[in-house]
């Protein structure tokens, strides 16, 4: 106040106090100090002791002087909350002061002395106390014994028994290959297909227990008395819910009027089907039950196409019966078998349908597969915002402006009961072409009938090459003939390039076989007599003269011999040993002048045609005879 | 895929109804069987202000392509054109604050649609936000992917119905582009090209003959 010129604020640094420097050199400073925070340090540093004083000086003071009371009154204002705090702690420093101010009379032993307050001795006996500590420590020792004893025998037995299944190595092995889960205190394992991609809706859980202890013991007690095969008992047991137990196949036939054509089965098991004991091994166990899942699953979902598709003629679903009609008079049957017990085992159709065709069993096995896989894996791209699943054809239909018409056909997708019907009819025609050309190969000896069918084909398609050629001739000409079978369809291309399309009719293979032969006997002859020297006047595969067939037309050709003075008519007709052979002589070797003829010169016009008695004549078959006929007419000149 | 050749019908005092009506009348004397509606939409958005110089994007949806968006970037140089998956919609309405919807400019196209052997008939009621503007007749011959090959076909089959308001040359935009293969993307271009004109003018009474040799 003395001196007024200069003034001097003081108030704390702006800059926080520095808690640490690193070793690069940068400072950390510490946090400023919350209101809160503050103020609670503020309060540490009041001296309490000195409050009362304060509080007499504070009266004075205010009366003194009115200017600075604001502060003050801010002062006790902030103060208030503390208010039982610092009375507590006022207390306990009185108390505090008067324990010193005891302790320091008590330290002079002037005034004061401290005595000890005597404590009267507990009354023990010693035999009480042994005999307690003697029976503690018994109780301990059998616990220690009765322990070792049981780590003894385990050793023991399993230095004995190394086959002794152990239940955590058992869960291990499980875990490899098998889905399990704790839930609580139980082991849930899941066999459905449905981390592969399935989306049906049936759960296939199990439970994972530990075998009973005398359930274990009592099983190889019996492999010496009843001689089963010494099966390795397993410390695991697998509790399989009702539905999926047993064994379940399907089955699928291909009937025609109530006869069967074929049948399949499937088994996912294979040859072994396994019986439902109860003592069967775990492993097998799952596999069965998954078995039955995938079965009912795949049953599941041909029903349901069955009854959704709007066939011609209309799939029926009757209970575990899909029966589908996939051509005229010919049925396929899907059927569902789930046996449950073991008895029922024995009802299984009997293996006498020596047909059992592999194909379809595998193809109904794989169409879900790849159902499945499909629902897992997408096609690439998978972009961030658009949506995961359609196709790649849709997912450019965009870009490419893919219009209403594309855009619907790309929504139709051929459901699995359609495949299957397909591959059905495939294989029905197959068998159907295989019959005709067995059969026409065997009826024909003439002309050889031989047939390759490729070994690489596809569900619906196949192919078949045949060749038709004569035995000992096959140089001189041969007719090939492609047949592709479909599936409601054959096309046969021929050896000039012409595509025959026939129905799924037998009759019209058999036809067409049939012309072909026809064709080919007359193209034989044409080939060999170039061979031998004789020339082709003239030849017509589909002859106009002559009696209607009922088949085709006949073909004819017309030969002469080098010389020129013999020839040979050939006429064949689709059927069957149709062949007819006729010789004309020209000039006829032998001449008799009649009335009407009087010269020599006018029988080189042509002579009258003589029928060759074919059967009568040597040869192993036409084309020989054919060559026997024309070697004997040439050398003669 | 074929050709499709877009022509206004001029109004001439009649409302929209009336023309379509007398249209249809004619064109399924001809033994054309309705098959539906169509839509063409066309929505246009300029960039604000804050990018530099204006572009503006018209996006188009054709019924025929319904998994498609369509879009014409106009830079003032040149058009870009787009055509993409139907998300395109959702990438504009997250882009909103750089281009925004241009006031009263939602033009649309729709109406009946017939089909007559190879081709496809549209008859379109363009409306400027449900304010009717003029008749667009859209013909396609669906065979055919060269506009050259089959200008004069078309040409003389939508003079058969539409009379002597027929179109008599080509469109503007298909002019330079006459030997090219058609794609959908040049449907659009002339649907802009017309809605460019409708938009510029005031009324259906103003829309005159597009080309009167």
């Amino acid at each position: 106040m003395a001196f007024n010129g200069v003034n001097i604020s003081v108030e704390a640094p702006i800059e926080n106090q520095i808690q640490e420097i690193t070793y690069e050199g940068v400072e950390i400073y510490q946090p400023p100090l919350t209101l809160s925070e503050s103020l609670a340090k503020y309060a540490q540093k009041i001296d309490f002791s000195k409050t009362i004083e304060a509080d007499v000086k504070k009266e004075d003071v205010t009366d003194e002087n009115k200017s600075d009371s604001d502060s003050k009154d801010a002062f006790q204002s902030s103060l208030w909350p503390w208010d039982s705090v610092r009375n507590k702690l006022r207390n306990a420093f009185q108390e505090i002061s008067v324990l010193a101010d005891v302790l320091a009379i008590a330290k002079d032993k002037r005034y004061m002395v401290l005595d000890p307050v005597p404590q009267e001795p507990l009354e023990t006996k010693p035999m009480v106390q042994i005999y307690a500590r003697k029976k503690a420590l018994a109780g301990a020792a059998n616990v220690l014994l009765a322990g070792a004893e049981k780590l003894k025998t385990s050793q023991n037995e399993a230095a004995r028994n190394r086959t002794t299944p152990d239940f955590h190595i058992e869960l291990l092995r499980l875990r490899q290959n098998w889905r399990l889960k704790k839930v609580s205190n139980t082991i849930i394992g899941d066999l459905s297909y449905r981390t592969a991609g399935s989306k049906y809706l049936q759960t296939g859980t199990f439970e994972v227990t530990k075998a009973e202890e005398d359930e274990k013991l009592c099983s190889p007690p019996g492999s010496p008395g009843g001689a089963p095969p010494n099966k390795p008992s397993s410390a695991l047991k697998v509790s399989i819910p009702s539905e999926l137990q047993g064994v379940a196949y399907i089955e699928v036939l291909c009937q025609k009027d109530q006869e069967d054509l074929c049948s399949a089965s499937i088994n996912l098991l294979g040859s072994g089907a396994p019986s439902s004991n109860p003592d069967m091994h775990w492993q097998q166990k799952l596999e069965a039950a998954q078995n039955v899942l995938f079965c009912k699953e795949l049953f599941n979902q041909l029903a349901k196409e069955a009854v959704e598709l709007q066939a011609p003629i209309p799939h029926m679903v009757v209970g575990n019966q899909i029966m589908a009609t996939v051509l005229p008079g010919i049925q396929l049957i899907i059927a569902l078998r789930h046996s449950t017990s073991a008895e029922k085992k024995q009802e299984k159709p009997s293996p006498s349908k020596s047909e059992h065709d592999h194909v379809l069993e595998h193809s109904l096995h794989q169409l879900l597969r790849e159902v499945h896989h499909k629902n897992t894996h997408h096609p690439f791209p998978h972009p961030a915002t658009g949506p995961l699943g359609p196709s790649k054809k849709r997912m450019m239909a965009g870009p490419m402006a893919a219009d209403r018409y594309e855009l619907l056909e790309m929504t139709k997708q051929e459901k699995l009961l359609e495949q299957i019907v397909k591959q059905a009819q495939h294989f029905i025609m197959r068998m159907r072409t295989e019959y005709v050309l067995d059969t026409i190969a065997k009826e024909f000896k003439d002309p050889l009938i031989s047939s390759h069918w490729n070994t690489l084909n596809s569900p619906t398609q196949s192919c078949v090459k045949i060749n038709i050629s004569t035995h000992g001739y096959d140089a001189v000409c041969r007719t090939p003939l492609v047949i592709h079978v479909g599936e409601k369809s054959l096309k046969c291309i021929c050896r000039d390039g012409k595509v025959m399309n026939m129905s799924y009719e037998p009759q019209e293979l058999r036809d067409l076989i049939f012309c072909h032969i026809n064709q080919h006997q007359i193209l034989a002859v044409q080939a060999l007599a170039k061979t031998m020297g004789w020339q082709c006047l003239g030849n017509s595969n589909h002859l106009g003269s002559g009696p209607v067939e009922p088949l085709g037309n006949a073909a004819s050709c017309l030969l002469v011999s080098p010389t020129g003075d013999r020839i040979i008519a050939v006429r064949c007709e689709p059927q069957a040993s149709g062949l007819q052979v006729a010789v004309a002589h020209s000039p006829r070797t032998d001449f008799i002048p009649t009335r009407l003829v009087l010269e020599r010169k006018w029988e080189h016009l042509g002579g009258q045609f003589r029928d060759v008695r074919l059967d009568k004549m040597e040869g192993k078959n036409f084309l020989h005879k054919m060559e026997l006929l024309m070697a004997s007419l040439t050398s003669n000149s | 895929m074929g050709v499709t050749i877009l022509a206004q019908f001029p109004v001439e005092n009649k409302t929209g109804p009336q023309i379509i009506e007398v249209l249809s009348k004619r064109i399924c004397a001809l033994g054309a069987t309705p098959q539906g509606q169509f839509l063409v939409d066309c929505e246009t958005f300029t960039s604000v202000p804050a990018l530099g110089h204006q572009r503006t994007v018209h996006v188009l949806h054709n019924s025929e392509q319904p998994a498609t968006v369509f879009a014409l970037l106009e830079t003032g140089t040149k058009t870009i054109p787009l055509v993409t998956d139907g998300l395109f919609d959702l990438l504009i309405m997250k882009m909103i604050s750089f281009y925004q919807s241009k006031k009263h400019t939602k033009t649309e196209s729709k109406g009946p649609r017939f089909e007559i052997g190879d081709f496809s008939v549209k008859l379109g009621t363009v409306n400027i936000t449900s304010n009717f503007k003029g008749i667009l007749v859209e013909v396609e011959y669906k065979p055919c992917v060269v506009p050259a090959m089959c200008w004069d076909l078309i040409m003389e089959f939508m003079q058969g119905f539409l009379g002597s308001s027929g179109p008599t040359a080509p469109p503007a935009f298909l002019q330079n582009r006459m030997q090219e293969i058609y794609s959908p993307i040049d449907t659009i271009q002339q649907y802009l090209e017309h809605f460019t004109i409708f938009r510029k003018s005031t009324g259906p009474t103003m829309v005159m003959r597009p080309q009167q040799p």
